[in-house]
């Protein structure tokens, strides 16, 4: 974010508060308790520090600088209304206008580093924001990148397409590639300002979905924090398109933006884990899939004009047979689900139709990968999801050549 | 008598031979046009039709989603109906050159009608090109929404949509180009309505059945979507 979009009177307070070593955003909803107990943990970080905290609720309201004064929190101050807009009667912020608001402030305070709590944790939030903050402090960490403890239906969509591509793409094998909990170094800010500044025609920057791949880029230093269980919001199936094309959208994009990155990578490796992980008992409900598979068979009858511009023969044919499986018996394969994404990703990179009806007649696929997945994990141990998604990464590392091909050559290479 | 027969018979043939031998000069121009404007036909044709298949046009023009097109098309081939749509261009261009060529009166006035009536006609030619881009934009949106949402009468719903844009975008285009506007006004009101009223009659009654039966099992599927609330994507 740009240091002039920073509302003008928040700009003043930042000025007279000087600078900061830390800059903590907190974007999930708390109570003013929680709050209370993150701005002392906060202080119990080794070290003299300057502490700034932004916060502010869900509905977009930053939080009064009364909630806590610094003769509480000593080595805490406020900086409230940097996450309030410019002009009120525009809204909340959204998402991604609060990271680059946090960013922006931690630019302008020329602090060391930035944590952002945007995820309501199971158990003791406080302690985790100085998790995440004490690799960025003192073991000069890039990017502190949250690995939650997911029961085996949470987390799909990140699960299904977002960490294993990432994986197989820049050969990190990160669980969490878009946070939401994270922490940013300041040399890994000011190297997005100086990606922000060289694409200011280009499709816009998002703060979580291009964090990782440029710290894979410029091989920066990569840090995963065991924070336990992550309290994951409800599924709107109404808005699931919506949802996929708003989070697929700038992953894609960055794709196109790194290739010449991503291409030269062949092999994954771990990162470096902080923290106990924890172990989580899974519950043994099974799920009921009919309607998922109605939607992805739905799909198949329907969007074959589509996904036909999208997909090769092989693929569709693939489907197909699929889609006539009977519901107890519907099995997609690791492979076809790979070859799926990929030639997606393509197809948003060269436009063949419109990238919001492209990524939009994802979903009943996406839904067909879900009922799959959750017929493979139905009967199984507690270990077997983490097991099942590992098999996915692999079918998406082994799939890597298949969109090199795809990538360098679209219209020879088309099986 | 004879000899004033003669004479008639003498002037007449002079003032037909004269009037043909004013026309011949005309008639030559419109031969040479016409050759002339065949000629530049062939040649801006045959560049286009080599500069489209260089650029894959057709393939494209499939991707884009306008591969029904092809249905149209010479040979299923967009690439030949845009250089011979071109090729007809220019020798329609080159016969009203070589018609006023003979000025006369009437010729003058019927080319500069018809050189009056082509801003409007060429109007209408975009309105119908925006009106077929907007309404396949809406029944892919339409469709594409539709199938998330589980409704089983998705490619209903879309070719609806494309139809109503369709109907009205060449409503506007005959307006544009004053085809009969006031029976081209009732009958867009008739069609218009007509497809809004099947629609909703559609629904209504004839699906009945179908929506009785999706509402019931939407119903007796309340209970599972507790079961299907533990799914979390983000």
């Amino acid at each position: 974010m740009e240091a002039g979009s920073i509302p003008q009177q928040a700009e003043q307070t930042a000025e007279e508060q000087g600078s900061a070593d830390l800059v903590v955003g907190i974007l999930a909803d708390l109570d003013s308790a929680t709050s209370s107990r993150i701005c002392d943990a906060l202080g119990t970080l080794p070290g003299p520090l300057r502490i700034a905290m932004l916060q502010h609720d869900q509905r977009g309201n930053p939080a009064s600088p009364q909630a806590k004064t610094p003769t509480e929190c000593a080595s805490v101050f406020f900086l409230p209304s940097l996450l309030a807009k410019p002009d009120a009667s525009k809204g909340p912020l959204s998402t991604s206008e609060a990271y680059q608001s946090v960013f922006a402030a931690a630019e302008k305070l020329q602090a060391r580093g930035c944590c952002v709590i945007a995820s309501k944790l199971e158990g003791a939030t406080p302690e985790r924001v100085c998790q995440i903050a004490r690799p960025l402090l003192h073991d000069e960490a890039d990017l502190v990148l949250p690995h939650y403890t997911s029961r085996k239906f949470e987390g799909l969509l990140n699960a299904s397409i977002i960490a294993p591509m990432m994986r197989a793409l820049y050969g990190k094998r990160i669980n969490n590639p878009m946070g939401p909990d994270i922490g940013v170094s300041r040399q890994l800010l000011q190297k997005m300002l100086v990606k922000r500044a060289g694409n200011p025609g280009g499709t816009a920057l998002h703060p979580l979905a291009c964090l990782a791949p440029a710290a894979f880029c410029d091989r920066l230093r990569i840090v995963e924090v065991h924070l336990g269980t992550r309290i994951y919001p409800a599924p709107d199936w109404a808005n699931m398109s919506s949802v996929l094309a708003n989070v697929l959208s700038p992953v894609f994009c960055d794709l196109e933006r790194n290739a010449s990155c991503w291409q030269r990578t062949r092999v994954s490796a771990p990162v470096q884990a902080v923290g106990e992980p924890v172990f989580l008992a899974q519950d043994e409900g099974a799920v009921d899939t009919s309607r998922l598979v109605e939607s992805f068979q739905l799909g198949n009858r329907e969007l074959q004009e589509i996904w036909s511009l999208v997909l090769p023969p092989s693929s569709l044919f693939e489907l197909r047979k699929v889609s006539r499986l009977p519901v107890d018996q519907f099995h997609m394969s690791d492979e076809l689900w790979v070859k799926v994404v990929y030639d997606f990703a393509l197809a948003h990179r060269l436009r063949t139709i419109s990238r919001d009806h492209l990524l939009r007649s994802l979903t009943p696929l996406y839904l067909g990968w879900v009922a799959s997945y959750a017929h493979d994990v139905r009967s199984a141990g507690a270990l077997f999801p983490e097991r099942r998604l590992n098999r996915l990464s692999l079918a998406y590392e082994a799939g890597k050549s298949y969109l090199l091909s795809r990538w360098r050559w679209p219209d020879r290479f088309n099986p | 008598m004879w000899e004033q027969v003669k004479q008639a018979l003498m002037d007449s043939t002079t003032h037909f031979l004269t009037r043909f031998a004013n026309l011949l000069p005309g008639l030559a121009a419109l031969v040479v046009a016409l050759f002339l404007s065949m000629f530049l036909a062939w040649i801006l044709a045959t560049m286009v039709r080599r500069i489209l298949m260089g650029l894959h046009f057709d393939e494209r023009l499939g991707r884009w989603g306008f591969a029904s097109l092809a249905e149209w098309s010479p040979m299923n081939s967009p690439t030949r109906l845009v250089s011979r749509s071109i090729a007809a261009l220019v020798m329609v261009s080159g016969f009203l050159i070589g018609v006023s060529a003979f000025d006369l009166q009437w010729t003058s006035l019927f080319v500069q009608n018809v050189f009056s009536y082509i801003p409007e006609v060429m109007a209408a030619l975009v309105v119908l090109l925006v009106g077929n881009v907007v309404a396949r934009f809406l029944a892919r949106s339409v469709l594409i929404g539709a199938v998330n949402l589980n409704l089983q009468y998705a490619r209903f719903l879309s070719i609806g949509v494309k139809w109503i844009v369709i109907v009205l975008s060449v409503a506007m285009a005959l307006e544009h180009m004053r085809i009969a506007p006031g029976i081209v006004e009732i009958a867009f009101g008739i069609l218009f309505g007509g497809i809004v009223l099947t629609l909703s009659l559609a629904v209504g009654l004839s699906s009945k059945e179908l929506i009785s039966k999706t509402l019931e099992r939407d119903v007796k599927k309340a209970p599972s979507e507790s079961v299907e609330d533990s799914l979390r994507h983000l």
